[in-house]
């Protein structure tokens, strides 16, 4: 089972459009999904989930398009707020720290974050205004600020001057739709991921498409760059 | 030194004393408010507490230092009295000025210093009358003979205040009548500081809870404060007559005196300061439980703003949101809470020489290391005032201080830490130990601190003090010690 499983929720804009909608009925579509794949993930015994809901570079789409997503985003942190504390789900943000993002908003990413900062189920981080390059940078610079000597500074090391360093590295990533990229997302921490890429698109991906990525990946080798190890003809 | 009145009866200071009876009565309380408002509006207190206090900016510090103070003056050993009086004296000693209008005043006037246990006296007589459980002749009498050598230890003699009784009266009413005035400090009393009252550092957590109770309680206790002020004083100062607030008034002070049918020890004046006192992240358990209550009215207020219904209105952050594990605070804030100490949005050298009052306070410091802090503080403020006051008015604006955000870390800083250091090292040795640490901060070492073998060099200590002084980080031990409420 892995242990950090990551989503790149891609494929809502290419769902609406296929049914003729606005864009932003696909945004709409994907509130299900996340609440459906939240749910699966738990159930399945994920320890942590992140979703990656928008990255530094989503900020270039259209000003009634990101209107549209920090409304929406605000709308579904209220409501399932309650459902997620009552699941023991330990809720944060990673990123936030554009000024762009309303204050309103970033106040209730603050609150849920407050509210579920006890829960000992699973962590489900929400990767919002994230940028892995950015992320990357900020632990250098903090740990330039920390005045570490150069000789000291290990993989290990850096890895704590990053945001929530608690987080392990990501088992598994999922990204729907087809597309077959990283986008910035993470860097450091899907360094040993295995990624799988369903056909489906995000508002139509459920929790039997989450279970079989899940199984996919149980079947994979993982090796870390080791070389496989012999099952067959070993005498132990 | 007379400091016996009557020989042969009990003392007047010590457990028995009248004072020791009102010292954990709610009805004090009050009384302390009503007293310090009568002080206030004596022209030469008012102008030396506009001045110097840092009872606005940093009331619960200051309520705590006053009552350990009052508490080792009624005590029962003489020694203990008799230091706290020097120490208050040389405290007194640094504070003179002149008010608005360019009167002088003189901390160390001793009619002013009579007038304040007058106040104090008078105010407990009338905070029995108000609860309807009015003091027989007798006590009066005796508890006029505690104050009166109550001021005798301070001053040497209390000659200032009338031997008898009955002229005491006729004394405090010509006060009341000829001397009181309107004074700014009494206005910021009664309208201010209850309105703008920080929050303790226990309950420092719980802002909201913190605010909604003070719209509450604070422009009560205002009125209840009015109405109870002499007649005489309320027609001069021009305050204001509301339909009902003397009733309230006298209720007010009439449940406050029910505490009298509570158990006994259920109220303890000195257990409740030092509980507030408390800083959050302290190492005392009862900070413990209250910082675990915090956090559950932390969640719980989180969760009433997610559940109540949308504004609908969106406003973009007008300030990046702090970055992940920065503990910086911006230049306007280091000045409001730790460089104006006295709270008047300006930066003056009665701000820093509270800084030096506080940390002597709490190092119980002596001559001559008290001098030596102060003239190190002393020394700094002329780096301060040279590097920061452009505009030549003798004192520093945060406007000043932000737009230079400055070096702060001159040489006179560094040799306050230098002198600091050598105060806190209390055994002379060259180090901090656990417990010379715990005098100064209240507080056993943090995990963070740089500690070797479990004691803190000086250098490390110096580079503390400076981070804090002017690479303004927050969350250090300072923070409790020089920004706390």
């Amino acid at each position: 089972m892995p242990r950090h499983v990551a989503c790149v929720m891609d494929g809502n804009g290419r769902w609406a459009q296929r049914r003729s909608l606005p864009r932003t009925a696909g945004h709409q579509a994907a509130e299900t999904t996340v609440i459906d794949i939240i749910e699966a993930a738990r159930a399945a015994g994920v320890e942590w989930l992140s979703l990656y809901a928008f990255s530094t570079e989503n900020w270039s789409r259209p000003g009634t398009e990101v209107d549209f997503l920090m409304r929406l985003v605000r709308r579904v942190v209220r409501k399932h707020a309650p459902l997620l504390l009552a699941r023991g789900i330990r809720c944060r943000f990673l990123g936030v720290a554009d000024s762009r993002i309303p204050r309103e908003l970033a106040q209730d990413f603050e609150d849920l974050a407050t509210l579920t900062a006890g829960n000992r189920g699973m962590t489900l981080t929400v990767a919002f205004d994230h940028g892995g390059r950015r992320d990357i940078v900020e632990a250098a610079r903090s740990l330039i600020r920390s005045r570490t000597p150069a000789d000291e500074v290990t993989e290990q090391l850096f890895a704590d001057h990053l945001p929530f360093p608690d987080t392990p590295d990501v088992d598994l990533v999922i990204r729907t739709s087809g597309e077959q990229r990283i986008s910035n997302f993470m860097l450091w921490q899907v360094a040993y991921a295995e990624w799988v890429f369903p056909e489906v698109l995000w508002p139509d991906f459920r929790a039997p498409d989450f279970l079989a990525c899940l199984h996919t990946y149980r079947r994979r080798d993982r090796r870390f760059g080791g070389v496989p190890p012999r099952t067959m003809g070993d005498p132990s | 030194m007379t400091t016996t009145g009557t020989a042969g009866e009990t003392p007047l200071f010590g457990p028995d004393s009248r004072f020791s009876g009102f010292f954990d009565d709610p009805r004090w309380a009050l009384a302390i408010i009503r007293a310090t408002v009568l002080e206030a509006a004596h022209p030469q207190i008012g102008a030396a507490l506009v001045d110097n206090s840092t009872f606005v900016a940093h009331p619960w510090r200051r309520l705590r230092n006053t009552f350990l103070s009052m508490r080792r003056m009624f005590g029962a050993d003489p020694v203990v009295r008799e230091r706290e009086a020097a120490r208050l004296n040389r405290l007194h000693a640094r504070m003179s000025g002149s008010d608005c209008r360019g009167r002088a005043y003189d901390a160390m006037d001793r009619a002013t210093r009579a007038w304040v246990v007058a106040t104090l006296f008078e105010s407990a007589v009338t905070m029995c009358r108000l609860s309807g459980q009015p003091l027989d002749q007798d006590t009066m009498e005796r508890m006029y003979a505690e104050y009166r050598a109550f001021l005798a230890a301070l001053d040497g003699d209390a000659s200032e205040l009338p031997e008898d009784l009955d002229d005491f009266w006729r004394y405090f009413d010509r006060v009341v009548e000829d001397e009181l005035e309107n004074t700014e400090a009494a206005r910021v009393i009664l309208y201010r500081l209850f309105d703008h009252l920080p929050a303790p550092a226990l309950l420092d957590g719980a802002p909201t809870l913190w605010a909604a109770g003070r719209a509450v309680v604070g422009p009560l206790l205002g009125a209840i404060t009015v109405a109870s002020l002499p007649e005489a004083y309320r027609r001069r100062a021009g305050l204001p007559e509301m339909p009902g607030v003397s009733t309230l008034m006298q209720g007010a002070y009439c449940a406050a005196g029910l505490a009298r049918f509570l158990p006994e020890g259920w109220i303890n004046a000195e257990s409740i300061v030092e509980a507030l006192s408390l800083s959050p992240d302290s190492d005392d358990p009862r900070a413990r439980t209250v910082a675990a209550l915090a956090a559950r009215m932390k969640r719980a207020s989180a969760l009433l703003r997610l559940l109540t219904p949308l504004s609908g209105v969106l406003h973009p952050d007008p300030a990046p949101s702090a970055g992940v594990g920065e503990s910086r605070r911006s230049a306007e804030e280091f000045f409001r809470d730790v460089l104006d100490q006295t709270g008047d949005g300006h930066l003056d050298w009665p701000d820093l020489a509270a800084m030096a009052r506080e940390l002597c306070t709490r190092l119980d410091l002596d001559e001559p290391e008290e001098t030596r802090l102060y003239d190190a503080f002393a020394a700094w403020w002329r780096e301060l005032q040279a590097a920061l006051d452009t505009d030549g008015d003798g004192r520093v604006s945060a406007e000043e201080y932000a737009a230079a955000v400055p070096s702060l870390a001159g040489p006179a800083l560094i040799r306050v830490a230098e002198v600091l250091f050598d105060a806190t090292d209390k055994d002379g040795n060259g180090t901090i130990d656990a417990d010379e640490y715990r005098t100064l901060f209240r507080t056993a070492f943090h995990r963070d601190l740089t500690t070797t073998d479990g004691v803190y060099s000086q250098s490390a200590f110096v580079s503390d003090f400076l981070s804090f002084m002017s690479g303004r980080r927050t969350n250090t031990a300072y923070d409790p010690l020089l920004a706390g409420a």
